[in-house]
Protein backbone atom coordinates (compact mmCIF):
# COMPACT_ATOMS: atom_id res chain seq x y z
CA UNK A 1 0.00 0.00 0.00
CA UNK A 2 1.19 3.39 -1.03
CA UNK A 3 2.54 6.04 1.66
CA UNK A 4 -0.12 8.15 0.66
CA UNK A 5 -3.21 5.81 0.81
CA UNK A 6 -1.88 4.77 4.31
CA UNK A 7 -1.69 8.20 5.68
CA UNK A 8 -4.84 8.69 4.28
CA UNK A 9 -6.59 6.23 6.09
CA UNK A 10 -5.02 6.87 10.10
CA UNK A 11 -5.89 10.58 9.23
CA UNK A 12 -9.58 9.40 8.06
CA UNK A 13 -9.91 7.63 11.25
CA UNK A 14 -8.92 10.13 13.15
CA UNK A 15 -11.43 12.45 11.54
CA UNK A 16 -14.38 9.73 11.71
CA UNK A 17 -13.66 9.34 15.44
CA UNK A 18 -12.33 12.86 16.54
CA UNK A 19 -14.53 15.72 17.50
CA UNK A 20 -13.21 18.28 15.46
CA UNK A 21 -14.18 16.44 12.05
CA UNK A 22 -17.81 16.35 13.42
CA UNK A 23 -17.72 19.60 14.05
CA UNK A 24 -16.29 20.52 10.88
CA UNK A 25 -19.35 18.54 9.09
CA UNK A 26 -22.42 19.37 11.19
CA UNK A 27 -21.83 23.21 12.72
CA UNK A 28 -21.82 25.14 9.44
CA UNK A 29 -25.22 23.61 8.16
CA UNK A 30 -26.45 23.64 12.19
CA UNK A 31 -25.74 27.51 12.74
CA UNK A 32 -27.45 28.22 9.64
CA UNK A 33 -30.26 26.44 10.66
CA UNK A 34 -30.35 28.34 14.12
CA UNK A 35 -30.35 31.44 12.23
CA UNK A 36 -33.20 30.59 9.79
CA UNK A 37 -35.21 29.96 12.79
CA UNK A 38 -34.47 33.17 14.45
CA UNK A 39 -35.36 34.99 11.26
CA UNK A 40 -38.80 32.95 11.12
CA UNK A 41 -39.62 33.94 14.62
CA UNK A 42 -38.84 37.81 14.12
CA UNK A 43 -40.22 37.84 10.42
CA UNK A 44 -43.57 36.35 11.53
CA UNK A 45 -43.77 38.95 14.06
CA UNK A 46 -42.85 41.56 11.20
CA UNK A 47 -45.54 40.55 8.96
CA UNK A 48 -48.35 39.98 11.27
CA UNK A 49 -47.62 43.99 12.59
CA UNK A 50 -47.72 45.13 8.91
CA UNK A 51 -50.73 42.83 8.08
CA UNK A 52 -52.54 44.40 10.97
CA UNK A 53 -51.56 47.77 10.37
CA UNK A 54 -52.48 47.27 6.59
CA UNK A 55 -49.12 48.18 4.79
CA UNK A 56 -47.95 45.85 1.91
CA UNK A 57 -44.44 47.16 0.24
CA UNK A 58 -42.22 45.54 -2.22
CA UNK A 59 -39.62 44.47 1.20
CA UNK A 60 -42.50 42.64 2.17
CA UNK A 61 -43.36 40.47 -0.69
CA UNK A 62 -39.55 39.76 -1.19
CA UNK A 63 -39.23 38.87 2.56
CA UNK A 64 -41.68 36.10 1.65
CA UNK A 65 -39.16 34.51 -1.10
CA UNK A 66 -37.18 31.07 0.50
CA UNK A 67 -33.97 32.17 -1.84
CA UNK A 68 -33.08 34.85 -0.33
CA UNK A 69 -33.21 33.07 3.25
CA UNK A 70 -31.50 30.55 1.21
CA UNK A 71 -28.58 32.65 0.57
CA UNK A 72 -28.23 33.95 4.00
CA UNK A 73 -28.31 30.62 5.44
CA UNK A 74 -25.55 29.44 2.72
CA UNK A 75 -23.74 32.66 3.83
CA UNK A 76 -23.42 32.08 7.29
CA UNK A 77 -22.93 28.60 6.94
CA UNK A 78 -19.64 28.98 4.92
CA UNK A 79 -18.60 31.88 6.85
CA UNK A 80 -18.49 29.47 9.77
CA UNK A 81 -17.04 26.52 7.63
CA UNK A 82 -13.93 28.88 6.84
CA UNK A 83 -13.28 29.76 10.31
CA UNK A 84 -13.65 26.40 11.53
CA UNK A 85 -11.60 24.99 8.58
CA UNK A 86 -8.79 26.92 9.10
CA UNK A 87 -8.47 26.46 12.98
CA UNK A 88 -9.07 22.41 12.05
CA UNK A 89 -6.30 22.91 9.50
CA UNK A 90 -4.06 24.53 12.34
CA UNK A 91 -4.57 22.23 14.58
CA UNK A 92 -3.98 18.89 12.26
CA UNK A 93 -0.78 18.56 12.39
CA UNK A 94 0.55 20.82 15.00
CA UNK A 95 -1.50 18.50 17.26
CA UNK A 96 0.17 15.33 16.21
CA UNK A 97 3.38 16.56 16.56
CA UNK A 98 2.39 17.72 20.11
CA UNK A 99 1.10 14.47 21.01
CA UNK A 100 4.20 12.53 19.28
CA UNK A 101 1.65 10.46 17.36
CA UNK A 102 3.24 12.21 14.18
CA UNK A 103 6.82 10.30 14.46
CA UNK A 104 4.95 6.55 14.48
CA UNK A 105 3.29 7.81 11.44
CA UNK A 106 6.89 9.18 9.66
CA UNK A 107 8.72 5.92 11.16
CA UNK A 108 6.51 3.03 10.09
CA UNK A 109 4.61 4.36 7.04
CA UNK A 110 4.40 7.92 5.58
CA UNK A 111 6.64 10.59 3.96
CA UNK A 112 6.36 13.80 5.79
CA UNK A 113 4.95 15.16 2.37
CA UNK A 114 2.62 12.51 2.42
CA UNK A 115 1.02 13.37 6.04
CA UNK A 116 0.71 16.78 4.95
CA UNK A 117 -0.95 16.14 1.41
CA UNK A 118 -3.38 13.35 3.47
CA UNK A 119 -4.46 16.08 5.64
CA UNK A 120 -5.03 18.49 3.00
CA UNK A 121 -7.16 16.33 1.18
CA UNK A 122 -9.00 15.42 4.35
CA UNK A 123 -9.89 18.53 4.99
CA UNK A 124 -10.88 19.22 1.22
CA UNK A 125 -13.35 15.99 1.80
CA UNK A 126 -14.64 17.24 5.47
CA UNK A 127 -15.59 21.09 3.54
CA UNK A 128 -17.24 19.17 0.55
CA UNK A 129 -19.46 16.96 2.91
CA UNK A 130 -19.91 20.00 5.05
CA UNK A 131 -21.29 21.84 2.14
CA UNK A 132 -23.06 19.38 0.42
CA UNK A 133 -25.05 19.27 3.91
CA UNK A 134 -25.19 22.71 4.32
CA UNK A 135 -26.66 22.95 0.70
CA UNK A 136 -29.23 20.53 1.56
CA UNK A 137 -30.81 21.44 5.39
CA UNK A 138 -30.95 25.19 4.63
CA UNK A 139 -32.94 24.52 0.88
CA UNK A 140 -35.07 21.91 2.51
CA UNK A 141 -35.54 24.48 6.03
CA UNK A 142 -35.95 27.66 3.57
CA UNK A 143 -38.88 25.78 1.80
CA UNK A 144 -40.84 24.69 5.23
CA UNK A 145 -40.57 28.47 6.01
CA UNK A 146 -41.15 30.35 2.83
CA UNK A 147 -41.82 29.91 -0.18
CA UNK A 148 -39.23 29.54 -3.21
CA UNK A 149 -40.38 31.59 -6.56
CA UNK A 150 -39.73 34.31 -8.80
CA UNK A 151 -39.44 37.98 -7.71
CA UNK A 152 -42.07 39.41 -8.83
CA UNK A 153 -43.46 43.53 -8.50
CA UNK A 154 -47.23 44.03 -9.12
CA UNK A 155 -47.42 41.49 -11.10
CA UNK A 156 -44.57 41.78 -13.27
CA UNK A 157 -41.54 38.96 -12.89
CA UNK A 158 -38.60 40.81 -12.29
CA UNK A 159 -36.41 37.87 -11.87
CA UNK A 160 -37.28 34.55 -12.79
CA UNK A 161 -36.18 30.93 -11.07
CA UNK A 162 -33.79 30.23 -13.51
CA UNK A 163 -32.01 33.44 -13.35
CA UNK A 164 -32.09 33.37 -9.46
CA UNK A 165 -30.33 29.54 -9.81
CA UNK A 166 -27.94 30.43 -12.00
CA UNK A 167 -26.93 33.69 -9.65
CA UNK A 168 -26.77 31.30 -6.90
CA UNK A 169 -24.86 28.85 -8.47
CA UNK A 170 -22.47 31.46 -9.49
CA UNK A 171 -21.94 33.07 -5.82
CA UNK A 172 -21.59 29.76 -4.10
CA UNK A 173 -19.10 28.57 -6.93
CA UNK A 174 -17.40 32.19 -6.33
CA UNK A 175 -17.19 31.90 -3.01
CA UNK A 176 -16.20 28.21 -2.51
CA UNK A 177 -13.34 28.64 -4.74
CA UNK A 178 -10.94 30.87 -1.95
CA UNK A 179 -11.62 28.02 0.81
CA UNK A 180 -9.02 25.34 -0.35
CA UNK A 181 -6.30 28.31 -0.36
CA UNK A 182 -7.94 29.03 3.48
CA UNK A 183 -7.80 25.22 4.36
CA UNK A 184 -3.73 25.03 2.71
CA UNK A 185 -3.19 28.94 4.63
CA UNK A 186 -4.19 26.66 8.32
CA UNK A 187 -1.70 23.81 7.28
CA UNK A 188 0.92 25.73 6.42
CA UNK A 189 0.45 27.92 9.65
CA UNK A 190 0.13 24.21 11.30
CA UNK A 191 3.11 22.73 10.17
CA UNK A 192 5.25 25.67 10.54
CA UNK A 193 3.88 26.69 14.45
CA UNK A 194 5.74 25.52 17.50
CA UNK A 195 2.84 23.95 19.14
CA UNK A 196 -1.11 23.51 18.66
CA UNK A 197 -2.08 26.65 20.71
CA UNK A 198 0.49 28.75 18.68
CA UNK A 199 -1.06 27.64 15.61
CA UNK A 200 -4.69 27.55 16.16
CA UNK A 201 -4.03 31.25 17.38
CA UNK A 202 -1.84 32.20 14.68
CA UNK A 203 -4.17 31.12 11.93
CA UNK A 204 -7.24 32.25 13.59
CA UNK A 205 -5.71 35.49 14.05
CA UNK A 206 -4.44 36.43 10.47
CA UNK A 207 -7.88 34.83 9.05
CA UNK A 208 -9.81 37.49 11.06
CA UNK A 209 -7.17 40.55 10.81
CA UNK A 210 -7.46 40.28 7.05
CA UNK A 211 -10.88 40.30 7.34
CA UNK A 212 -10.45 43.13 9.24
CA UNK A 213 -8.30 44.92 6.83
CA UNK A 214 -9.27 43.87 3.27
CA UNK A 215 -11.69 46.76 3.16
CA UNK A 216 -8.91 49.08 3.47
CA UNK A 217 -6.44 47.63 0.81
CA UNK A 218 -9.16 48.96 -1.81
CA UNK A 219 -8.07 47.17 -5.02
CA UNK A 220 -5.09 45.98 -3.39
CA UNK A 221 -7.71 43.75 -1.45
CA UNK A 222 -8.40 41.43 -4.52
CA UNK A 223 -5.51 40.15 -4.92
CA UNK A 224 -6.02 38.50 -1.15
CA UNK A 225 -7.55 35.19 -1.51
CA UNK A 226 -9.51 36.03 0.98
CA UNK A 227 -11.39 39.07 0.10
CA UNK A 228 -13.77 36.69 -1.72
CA UNK A 229 -14.82 34.06 0.65
CA UNK A 230 -17.73 34.72 3.21
CA UNK A 231 -16.65 36.43 6.57
CA UNK A 232 -17.89 38.49 9.00
CA UNK A 233 -17.08 41.25 7.16
CA UNK A 234 -18.74 39.97 3.68
CA UNK A 235 -17.79 41.14 0.68
CA UNK A 236 -17.92 37.83 -2.04
CA UNK A 237 -20.26 38.23 -4.31
CA UNK A 238 -22.89 36.06 -2.45
CA UNK A 239 -23.15 39.22 -0.02
CA UNK A 240 -24.64 40.78 -3.54
CA UNK A 241 -26.73 37.53 -4.70
CA UNK A 242 -28.62 38.01 -1.35
CA UNK A 243 -29.69 41.31 -2.56
CA UNK A 244 -30.38 40.16 -5.80
CA UNK A 245 -32.53 37.53 -5.33
CA UNK A 246 -34.92 40.01 -3.32
CA UNK A 247 -35.10 41.68 -6.39
CA UNK A 248 -32.54 44.67 -5.67
CA UNK A 249 -31.78 45.22 -9.57
CA UNK A 250 -28.75 47.14 -9.15
CA UNK A 251 -26.28 44.22 -8.44
CA UNK A 252 -24.07 43.89 -11.19
CA UNK A 253 -21.16 41.56 -10.53
CA UNK A 254 -17.72 43.43 -11.38
CA UNK A 255 -15.97 41.94 -14.04
CA UNK A 256 -12.47 42.49 -12.71
CA UNK A 257 -13.77 41.25 -9.01
CA UNK A 258 -15.10 38.25 -11.40
CA UNK A 259 -11.94 37.08 -13.00
CA UNK A 260 -9.88 38.29 -9.91
CA UNK A 261 -12.26 35.82 -8.03
CA UNK A 262 -11.71 32.88 -10.53
CA UNK A 263 -7.64 33.30 -10.17
CA UNK A 264 -6.23 34.54 -7.14
CA UNK A 265 -7.16 31.80 -4.88
CA UNK A 266 -5.90 28.98 -7.36
CA UNK A 267 -1.90 30.34 -6.86
CA UNK A 268 -2.50 31.28 -3.44
CA UNK A 269 -3.36 27.27 -2.65
CA UNK A 270 -0.71 26.26 -4.90
CA UNK A 271 2.17 28.47 -2.73
CA UNK A 272 1.04 27.56 0.40
CA UNK A 273 0.96 23.87 -0.27
CA UNK A 274 4.46 24.01 -1.92
CA UNK A 275 5.55 26.22 1.57
CA UNK A 276 3.67 23.76 3.42
CA UNK A 277 5.83 20.73 1.72
CA UNK A 278 9.38 22.24 2.20
CA UNK A 279 8.80 23.53 5.41
CA UNK A 280 7.70 20.21 6.78
CA UNK A 281 10.75 18.24 5.71
CA UNK A 282 13.24 20.86 6.85
CA UNK A 283 11.97 21.23 10.52
CA UNK A 284 11.97 18.73 13.35
CA UNK A 285 9.35 16.32 14.20
CA UNK B 1 33.56 -9.68 8.97
CA UNK B 2 30.50 -7.93 9.77
CA UNK B 3 27.95 -7.38 6.66
CA UNK B 4 25.41 -4.69 6.09
CA UNK B 5 22.71 -7.73 6.15
CA UNK B 6 23.91 -8.04 9.62
CA UNK B 7 24.06 -4.85 10.60
CA UNK B 8 20.01 -3.54 12.18
CA UNK B 9 21.16 0.27 12.56
CA UNK B 10 24.63 1.84 11.55
CA UNK B 11 26.00 4.98 12.82
CA UNK B 12 29.06 6.58 11.44
CA UNK B 13 30.58 9.83 12.30
CA UNK B 14 27.17 11.05 13.62
CA UNK B 15 27.42 15.20 14.61
CA UNK B 16 24.67 17.18 16.38
CA UNK B 17 24.99 21.01 16.86
CA UNK B 18 22.58 22.48 18.53
CA UNK B 19 24.09 26.68 18.18
CA UNK B 20 27.46 25.95 19.46
CA UNK B 21 26.60 23.20 21.76
CA UNK B 22 27.88 20.07 20.21
CA UNK B 23 25.85 17.33 21.99
CA UNK B 24 27.27 14.30 19.04
CA UNK B 25 30.65 14.48 18.44
CA UNK B 26 31.42 11.84 15.60
CA UNK B 27 29.12 9.33 17.22
CA UNK B 28 29.99 5.76 15.89
CA UNK B 29 27.88 2.84 16.63
CA UNK B 30 26.67 -0.57 15.11
CA UNK B 31 24.13 -3.13 16.49
CA UNK B 32 23.95 -6.37 15.18
CA UNK B 33 20.67 -7.90 13.99
CA UNK B 34 19.59 -10.17 17.07
CA UNK B 35 21.25 -8.13 19.93
CA UNK B 36 19.52 -6.17 22.31
CA UNK B 37 21.81 -3.22 22.63
CA UNK B 38 21.34 -0.96 25.48
CA UNK B 39 22.59 3.32 25.13
CA UNK B 40 23.27 4.03 28.47
CA UNK B 41 25.02 8.10 29.28
CA UNK B 42 24.39 11.05 31.83
CA UNK B 43 21.04 13.63 31.41
CA UNK B 44 21.62 15.35 28.69
CA UNK B 45 24.02 13.08 27.14
CA UNK B 46 22.33 13.19 24.32
CA UNK B 47 20.44 9.57 24.13
CA UNK B 48 17.13 11.04 23.17
CA UNK B 49 18.97 13.13 20.60
CA UNK B 50 20.63 9.86 18.89
CA UNK B 51 17.22 8.54 18.65
CA UNK B 52 15.72 11.53 16.99
CA UNK B 53 18.79 11.82 14.50
CA UNK B 54 18.40 7.71 13.62
CA UNK B 55 14.44 7.88 13.16
CA UNK B 56 14.89 10.72 11.07
CA UNK B 57 12.80 13.05 13.06
CA UNK B 58 15.66 15.72 13.11
CA UNK B 59 18.23 16.57 10.95
CA UNK B 60 22.22 16.55 11.48
CA UNK B 61 24.96 18.46 10.42
CA UNK B 62 27.34 15.00 9.34
CA UNK B 63 27.66 11.59 9.84
CA UNK B 64 25.80 8.98 8.24
CA UNK B 65 23.07 6.71 9.96
CA UNK B 66 21.46 3.76 8.00
CA UNK B 67 18.93 1.62 9.80
CA UNK B 68 17.92 -1.59 8.28
CA UNK B 69 19.62 -0.09 5.01
CA UNK B 70 17.69 2.81 4.82
CA UNK B 71 18.26 6.62 5.54
CA UNK B 72 16.47 8.04 8.49
CA UNK B 73 13.83 10.12 6.10
CA UNK B 74 12.96 7.14 4.30
CA UNK B 75 12.72 4.83 7.10
CA UNK B 76 8.73 4.73 6.13
CA UNK B 77 9.78 2.14 3.41
CA UNK B 78 10.75 -0.38 5.80
CA UNK B 79 6.93 -0.48 5.93
CA UNK B 80 6.97 -1.08 9.57
CA UNK B 81 10.00 -2.95 10.27
CA UNK B 82 11.07 -0.68 12.71
CA UNK B 83 9.28 0.57 15.34
CA UNK B 84 10.05 3.41 18.23
CA UNK B 85 8.67 3.68 21.53
CA UNK B 86 9.24 7.49 23.17
CA UNK B 87 10.25 8.45 26.44
CA UNK B 88 6.50 10.38 26.55
CA UNK B 89 3.29 7.59 25.37
CA UNK B 90 2.42 8.92 21.82
CA UNK B 91 -0.89 8.31 21.82
CA UNK B 92 -4.36 10.14 20.80
CA UNK B 93 -5.72 11.00 24.15
CA UNK B 94 -9.00 11.64 23.20
CA UNK B 95 -9.54 7.73 21.68
CA UNK B 96 -9.90 4.72 23.81
CA UNK B 97 -6.92 2.39 23.74
CA UNK B 98 -8.64 -0.17 21.56
CA UNK B 99 -8.48 2.64 18.68
CA UNK B 100 -5.59 3.60 19.42
CA UNK B 101 -4.51 0.09 18.90
CA UNK B 102 -6.73 -0.05 15.97
CA UNK B 103 -4.99 3.28 14.29
CA UNK B 104 -1.68 1.39 14.93
CA UNK B 105 -3.14 -1.42 13.24
CA UNK B 106 -3.26 0.43 9.98
CA UNK B 107 0.29 1.02 9.96
CA UNK B 108 1.60 -2.43 9.77
CA UNK B 109 2.42 -3.79 6.52
CA UNK B 110 1.31 -7.19 8.00
CA UNK B 111 -0.37 -7.43 11.21
CA UNK B 112 0.76 -10.79 13.36
CA UNK B 113 -1.59 -10.13 16.37
CA UNK B 114 -4.46 -8.11 17.15
CA UNK B 115 -5.62 -5.58 19.25
CA UNK B 116 -6.71 -7.82 21.77
CA UNK B 117 -4.10 -10.03 21.93
CA UNK B 118 -1.48 -7.29 22.86
CA UNK B 119 -3.62 -5.99 25.05
CA UNK B 120 -3.58 -9.39 26.84
CA UNK B 121 0.04 -9.29 26.30
CA UNK B 122 0.70 -6.08 28.49
CA UNK B 123 -1.93 -7.19 31.05
CA UNK B 124 -4.58 -3.96 30.21
CA UNK B 125 -7.42 -5.74 28.39
CA UNK B 126 -9.84 -4.29 31.01
CA UNK B 127 -8.57 -0.73 30.15
CA UNK B 128 -9.60 -1.48 26.53
CA UNK B 129 -12.16 0.80 26.47
CA UNK B 130 -10.92 3.23 28.32
CA UNK B 131 -9.62 7.08 27.02
CA UNK B 132 -6.10 7.16 26.58
CA UNK B 133 -6.72 10.69 28.82
CA UNK B 134 -8.44 8.50 31.52
CA UNK B 135 -5.53 5.76 32.48
CA UNK B 136 -2.30 6.20 34.37
CA UNK B 137 0.92 6.78 33.21
CA UNK B 138 1.73 3.44 33.38
CA UNK B 139 -0.75 2.11 31.42
CA UNK B 140 -0.09 4.64 28.81
CA UNK B 141 3.50 3.15 28.99
CA UNK B 142 2.07 -0.07 28.51
CA UNK B 143 -0.77 0.73 25.38
CA UNK B 144 2.30 2.67 23.96
CA UNK B 145 4.15 -0.14 24.27
CA UNK B 146 1.73 -2.58 22.96
CA UNK B 147 1.15 -0.40 19.79
CA UNK B 148 4.85 -1.53 18.59
CA UNK B 149 3.89 -5.54 19.06
CA UNK B 150 1.17 -5.29 16.49
CA UNK B 151 3.18 -5.87 13.83
CA UNK B 152 6.19 -8.23 13.23
CA UNK B 153 8.98 -5.48 13.82
CA UNK B 154 12.77 -6.44 12.89
CA UNK B 155 14.27 -3.46 15.42
CA UNK B 156 12.53 -1.33 18.17
CA UNK B 157 13.96 1.23 19.86
CA UNK B 158 12.62 2.24 22.84
CA UNK B 159 13.47 5.44 24.70
CA UNK B 160 13.30 5.31 28.73
CA UNK B 161 10.80 2.25 28.22
CA UNK B 162 10.86 1.65 31.95
CA UNK B 163 9.63 4.98 32.99
CA UNK B 164 6.40 4.83 34.53
CA UNK B 165 6.42 1.20 35.13
CA UNK B 166 6.25 -0.32 38.25
CA UNK B 167 7.62 -3.51 39.18
CA UNK B 168 5.50 -6.03 37.59
CA UNK B 169 5.32 -3.92 34.73
CA UNK B 170 9.30 -3.81 34.62
CA UNK B 171 9.06 -7.41 34.62
CA UNK B 172 6.56 -7.62 32.17
CA UNK B 173 8.36 -5.35 29.58
CA UNK B 174 11.98 -7.09 30.41
CA UNK B 175 10.22 -10.65 29.61
CA UNK B 176 8.37 -9.50 26.56
CA UNK B 177 12.19 -8.47 25.19
CA UNK B 178 13.29 -11.54 25.90
CA UNK B 179 10.63 -13.39 24.87
CA UNK B 180 10.38 -11.53 21.44
CA UNK B 181 14.56 -11.48 20.92
CA UNK B 182 14.31 -15.15 21.09
CA UNK B 183 11.26 -16.12 19.30
CA UNK B 184 11.48 -14.04 16.82
CA UNK B 185 14.89 -12.60 16.19
CA UNK B 186 13.74 -9.04 17.17
CA UNK B 187 16.67 -6.36 17.67
CA UNK B 188 16.46 -3.75 20.17
CA UNK B 189 17.78 -0.95 20.59
CA UNK B 190 17.30 0.41 24.06
CA UNK B 191 17.85 3.91 25.70
CA UNK B 192 17.36 4.01 29.57
CA UNK B 193 18.36 5.62 32.90
CA UNK B 194 17.87 2.00 34.72
CA UNK B 195 20.95 0.59 34.51
CA UNK B 196 20.55 -2.66 36.48
CA UNK B 197 17.51 -3.28 34.31
CA UNK B 198 19.89 -2.81 31.07
CA UNK B 199 22.30 -5.10 32.59
CA UNK B 200 19.55 -7.48 32.94
CA UNK B 201 18.46 -7.53 29.31
CA UNK B 202 20.72 -6.30 27.45
CA UNK B 203 23.46 -8.46 25.42
CA UNK B 204 25.25 -4.98 24.81
CA UNK B 205 25.90 -2.04 25.91
CA UNK B 206 27.63 1.67 24.99
CA UNK B 207 28.24 4.11 27.42
CA UNK B 208 27.76 7.68 25.56
CA UNK B 209 30.05 10.47 27.36
CA UNK B 210 30.31 13.76 26.04
CA UNK B 211 29.01 13.27 22.77
CA UNK B 212 30.86 10.08 21.65
CA UNK B 213 30.59 6.27 22.60
CA UNK B 214 33.10 5.82 25.63
CA UNK B 215 32.99 2.04 25.52
CA UNK B 216 30.57 -0.61 23.78
CA UNK B 217 30.70 -4.18 23.92
CA UNK B 218 29.16 -7.35 25.32
CA UNK B 219 27.94 -7.29 28.61
CA UNK B 220 30.23 -9.88 29.42
CA UNK B 221 33.09 -8.26 27.99
CA UNK B 222 32.50 -4.70 29.49
CA UNK B 223 32.15 -6.30 32.51
CA UNK B 224 34.74 -8.68 32.29
CA UNK B 225 36.88 -5.50 31.83
CA UNK B 226 35.65 -3.66 34.79
CA UNK B 227 38.15 -3.77 37.62
CA UNK B 228 37.11 -5.69 40.75
CA UNK B 229 36.90 -3.71 44.09
CA UNK B 230 37.26 -5.57 47.73
CA UNK B 231 36.22 -3.93 50.38
CA UNK B 232 38.50 -4.36 53.61
CA UNK B 233 37.66 -3.81 56.88
CA UNK B 234 40.83 -3.31 59.54
CA UNK B 235 41.72 -1.22 62.64
CA UNK B 236 45.05 -0.61 61.34
CA UNK B 237 44.13 1.43 58.05
CA UNK B 238 47.50 3.22 57.46
CA UNK B 239 49.81 0.21 57.85
CA UNK B 240 47.67 -1.61 55.29
CA UNK B 241 47.13 1.00 52.68
CA UNK B 242 51.07 1.31 52.64
CA UNK B 243 51.34 -2.26 52.17
CA UNK B 244 48.45 -2.68 49.47
CA UNK B 245 50.28 0.56 47.79
CA UNK B 246 53.56 -0.76 47.63
CA UNK B 247 52.22 -4.37 46.20
CA UNK B 248 52.44 -4.48 42.18
CA UNK B 249 48.79 -4.50 40.85
CA UNK B 250 46.84 -3.30 43.85
CA UNK B 251 45.44 0.32 44.80
CA UNK B 252 43.89 1.89 47.62
CA UNK B 253 41.16 4.26 47.38
CA UNK B 254 40.58 6.60 49.76
CA UNK B 255 37.72 5.06 52.48
CA UNK B 256 34.54 5.06 52.11
CA UNK B 257 31.41 6.45 54.43
CA UNK B 258 30.96 3.11 55.94
CA UNK B 259 34.43 2.53 57.30
CA UNK B 260 35.34 0.49 54.41
CA UNK B 261 38.90 0.53 52.79
CA UNK B 262 38.21 0.27 49.13
CA UNK B 263 41.25 -2.01 47.18
CA UNK B 264 41.14 -2.02 42.73
CA UNK B 265 42.54 -5.75 42.90
CA UNK B 266 43.83 -5.94 39.88
CA UNK B 267 44.73 -8.95 38.34
CA UNK B 268 45.07 -10.12 42.10
CA UNK B 269 42.71 -11.88 43.59
CA UNK B 270 40.86 -11.73 47.06
CA UNK B 271 42.35 -14.63 48.99
CA UNK B 272 46.19 -13.12 47.93
CA UNK B 273 45.06 -9.41 49.13
CA UNK B 274 44.09 -11.59 52.71
CA UNK B 275 47.09 -13.57 52.51
CA UNK B 276 49.13 -10.70 52.01
CA UNK B 277 47.61 -8.15 54.97
CA UNK B 278 47.69 -11.18 57.51
CA UNK B 279 51.03 -12.54 56.74
CA UNK B 280 51.92 -8.90 57.66
CA UNK B 281 50.43 -8.90 60.59
CA UNK B 282 47.39 -6.92 59.71
CA UNK B 283 44.37 -8.11 61.02
CA UNK B 284 41.68 -8.35 58.76
CA UNK B 285 37.77 -8.19 60.58
CA UNK B 286 36.27 -8.11 56.98
CA UNK B 287 36.82 -8.28 53.78
CA UNK B 288 34.10 -8.45 50.78
CA UNK B 289 33.96 -8.03 47.03
CA UNK B 290 31.93 -5.94 45.40
CA UNK B 291 30.54 -7.36 41.87
CA UNK B 292 31.34 -5.38 38.84
CA UNK B 293 28.41 -3.90 37.69
CA UNK B 294 27.23 -1.27 35.23
CA UNK B 295 26.27 0.81 37.62
CA UNK B 296 29.92 1.01 38.55
CA UNK B 297 31.40 0.48 35.24
CA UNK B 298 29.30 3.71 34.18
CA UNK B 299 30.53 5.59 37.48
CA UNK B 300 33.98 4.94 36.32
CA UNK B 301 33.21 6.16 32.56
CA UNK B 302 31.84 9.27 34.45
CA UNK B 303 34.53 10.19 37.05
CA UNK B 304 31.82 9.77 39.24
CA UNK B 305 28.85 10.96 38.06
CA UNK B 306 25.89 11.44 40.19
CA UNK B 307 23.29 11.46 37.86
CA UNK B 308 22.65 7.47 37.50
Amino acid sequence: MSSLLVALRAEAFLVVRGFGGKLVVLAPAGVALLQFLFTQLTTSGQTARQSLLGNNDFDAVAATNAYGYFVDGIKTGLTILTLLLVAQAAYSFSSERDLGTLRHLLIRRASRSNVVLSKLLLLHLQALIAVLLLLLATGWLAGVFWEYGAVVEDGYELISVPEIHAEIRSGISLALLPMPAAIAFGVLVSVSAQSVTQAVTTALGITLTLDIFKSMLGDWGHYLYASFQPSLLDQSYLQDVSRLVRGYSDVLIDERFYQLNLWVPLPTLLLFVVASLIIVRLRQV
Amino acid sequence: MQTQSDTALAITGLTKRYDAVTVLDALELSITRGAIHGLVGLNGSGKTTTIECLLGLQGFQAGTVTVLGHEPTQLYRTQGRVVAIFDTPSLHPGLTVRQNLELARLLCDKPVRSPAHVEKLLGIERYSRFRVSQLSLGNKRRASIAQALLGNPELIILDEPFNGLDAGGVDDVLQLIQHLNRDAGTSFFLCSHQLPYLEQVCTHIAILHKGRIATSGTITDLLGGASSLALVRTEQIDAARALIDAHPGLQARPLDANGYLPVDLGDVSSSELNALLVSNRIGVAELQMQRASLTGLFREINGGGDNV
